[in-house]
This record gives C-alpha cells, structure tokens and sequence, in this order.
C-alpha cells in the first residue's frame, strides 16, 4: 500500500522544523497541524497529508496493525474525494519554491569529487533475555550511517597517506553505538588514542581508545580493513573496528551491562541505495564541522 | 601418562584458540564482520520508493494524485536514528 498508494518520504525531523526555506515552511506546515505543533521539540511521527498540506493523519504508534488500519481508512477517504485542493495553486507554489534559495544548513550534499561510506554497527553480545519483542529487535538492530570523505583526502588516500582529520572523524562521529538510537558522538579531547595506518598493500591497520572524562561512557577497539585504488580514485575502502564499548547515552538506554562487543564497518557505498544519499548524523546543521 | 598429556595439550590448544578468536581481528574476521553488517537486498524498508525531500513528495503527490505518507524522526530514518 504505501508503496503504490501514497508517496513515501522519510525524514529527519530535526532538520525540517527549524529548516528556513519551502521545504521546511511546507512540513511544518503539516505537522502544525497534528499535536506536535511546538517546533522547540520533536515531532516525530507518521504524517499523511494531501498534496496542498492538509493534514489527514498523525500518528506515533509503534503498533504496525493500528498504522495500518489508519493508512487503510485515511486513503479510502482520500481516494473517495474527502479533501480537495486547488491544483494550479498548488503547482504554482511548487514552482515557486523550486526557484527559492534552500537552507544551506540543512540542504547536505556530499563532497564534489568525494567519497561516500556505509557504516554499519552492531552489538555482538552481553545483552540479557529481552522482556518484550520490542527490546528484542533494538538488541538485534543494526545501525546505520554514512561517512563522508573530501576530495583532498581521496587524494591523500590515493597517495598512501590517511588523513589525520579523516582518522579523526571516523573516530568521532562513526565509533558509536547507535544500535538503539540516537548516540552521543564523542568529543574531541575524548579521543584518547587514535592510529590507523595504511601500508604500500593498501592494508588497513589501527586502534583505538575513546572515553568520557566522568568514565561513564568509552570504546576501545581494534581497526582493520583494505583499501583499492585505480588511478586518481579510491575503488575500495572497508574497514572493521571491533572492541568493547560500555555506557550508553540519553536516546541510546538499556545497552548491556559492563562492557560489551561492538563491531562498526565501513564499506565503500555504490550509490544503488536510497540511504547513500542520506547525510552523515554527526554533520546534521554543521557540516563544517563534521568535515573539519 | 600419555593420555593425561594429551588432554592437557588438548584444553591448553582449545585455550589458545577460544584466546585468538576472541581478540584477534584478521582480515577473515573482518570479511566476516563486513558480510554480516550489511542489511539484506531482500529487507523490506528497502523495497519501499523512498524520497529525502517533502517537497519532492509534494510534486509527485500532485502529480500522481496520492496522499504523501512522511515518517519523521530523531536522525534520519533511513540513517543513523
């Protein structure tokens, strides 16, 4: 249903409701509708909505049979002419916004000439019984994000040299655990020890050690991985570290107790996936400096 | 005697081989690691025609005169959340 019926949009909120251009104007437009109209907050949800931006649902429910049934009924009101709109004016204002000037904190686009990188996180272990199915699939949920690299550090790459500020971001932003939600990336002076080097193989080899001043919250890992070049550009970049963390942060509750098994992974994003266009979390409205 | 010998040669082989596999990260580990950590081509939030941009949604909306279906979160959906 959602698939052919409605046209599927996922977002990150946090951008859209402080976004100050049309695409931010038109989701908060929408959602000013629904019970999450403070823009100071979140307003995470399902929103189904007609093309002019009359709210037809909000909705939060974990339940998907409940989701459902909301979509089932909300489209048949739709389908049955419950909420017209006029076209032209919409088209009007979408031509409109298409010549207006995005709001550059929040329109992301991957470095010209850069690289893309999946990155992957998992907990491998410690986890004690879960108490419902929902605890079950955050203990066995993957994480995901995506690394960007510059085009000066391809060249470094391609060079043989791994930038220091690229060491620098994997560790800080892509070294967490966000297997149950949103994580707290590590601050600068919590990088403790930090190598990774390259050899003439293109072999990866590194460690690791992060933590927070308060030892509430730290990761100590090992890196591996391989990189392949042709030419000017990287072809391959995978890269493994695999260590034991420990704590967890305001949005990442319930991680085992003690220090437990994570593995995060990068490998080299083809562009086939809608999700390697998504911007990395840790660049969210500050892109600068992410990539500093 | 000979028996004993083996059994304790085989527990100290069994020791060093659980000590490597749990802190060693070779490169077949890594591989591993790489295979296991990548959603399923099969997974169905994968198979659903996704857009990043609610005004891009709005236009096929009007386009194809459907309602737009938002999931809006902390971090990106399809992301780090």
């Amino acid at each position: 249903m959602l698939k052919t019926s409605f046209v599927p949009v996922a977002i990150d909120q946090a951008c859209q409701r402080r976004q100050k251009d049309a695409e931010g104007e038109f989701y908060r437009k929408i959602a000013g509708q629904g019970p999450r109209g403070d823009f100071s907050n979140t307003t995470q949800g399902f929103y189904i909505a007609t093309a002019a931006g009359k709210l037809l649902l909000y909705n939060n429910n974990r339940d998907p049979e409940k989701l459902f049934r909301l979509m089932r009924e909300r489209l048949r009101e739709y389908e049955f002419g419950s909420h017209p709109f006029d076209r032209d004016q919409v088209k009007a204002e979408l031509l409109e916004a298409s010549n207006a000037k995005r709001d550059p904190r929040y329109t992301l686009r991957p470095p010209a000439d850069g690289l893309v990188v999946r990155v992957h996180a998992k907990v491998l272990g410690g986890y004690g019984k879960p108490i419902s199915d929902s605890e079950a699939s955050f203990q066995t949920a993957l994480g995901r994000d995506n690394l960007w690299v510059t085009a000066e550090e391809q060249a470094a790459l391609v060079k043989g040299r791994f930038p220091e500020a690229l060491q620098r971001r994997i560790a800080r932003f892509h070294l967490v655990d966000n297997t149950r939600g949103e994580p707290p990336m590590w601050k600068q002076d919590e990088i403790r020890k930090l190598t990774i080097q390259l050899d003439d193989d293109g072999v990866l080899t590194g460690h690791v050690e992060l933590g927070t001043a308060d030892g509430k919250r730290g990761y100590r890992a090992e890196l591996r991985g391989r990189l392949a070049v042709a030419g000017k550009s990287v072809t391959g970049f995978q890269l493994v570290a695999l260590g034991k963390f420990f704590g967890e942060g305001r949005y990442t509750r319930n991680a085992p107790k003690g220090r437990f098994p994570l593995a995060v992974t990068f490998d080299l994003a083809d562009g086939s996936d809608i999700a390697d266009a998504v911007a990395p979390q840790g660049a969210r409205g500050w892109l600068a400096g992410y990539l500093k | 005697m000979g028996k004993r010998l083996l059994t304790i040669c085989l527990l100290l082989a069994a020791f060093v081989q659980s000590a490597v596999t749990a802190g060693e990260l070779s490169q077949e580990r890594c591989s591993e690691l790489l295979s296991t950590l990548k959603p399923g081509k099969d997974a169905v939030w994968r198979s659903i025609p996704w857009r990043l941009s609610v005004l891009e949604a709005r236009a096929i909306a009007l386009k194809e005169d459907k309602p737009v279906f938002i999931w809006a979160m902390d971090g990106h959906p399809l992301g780090c959340v």
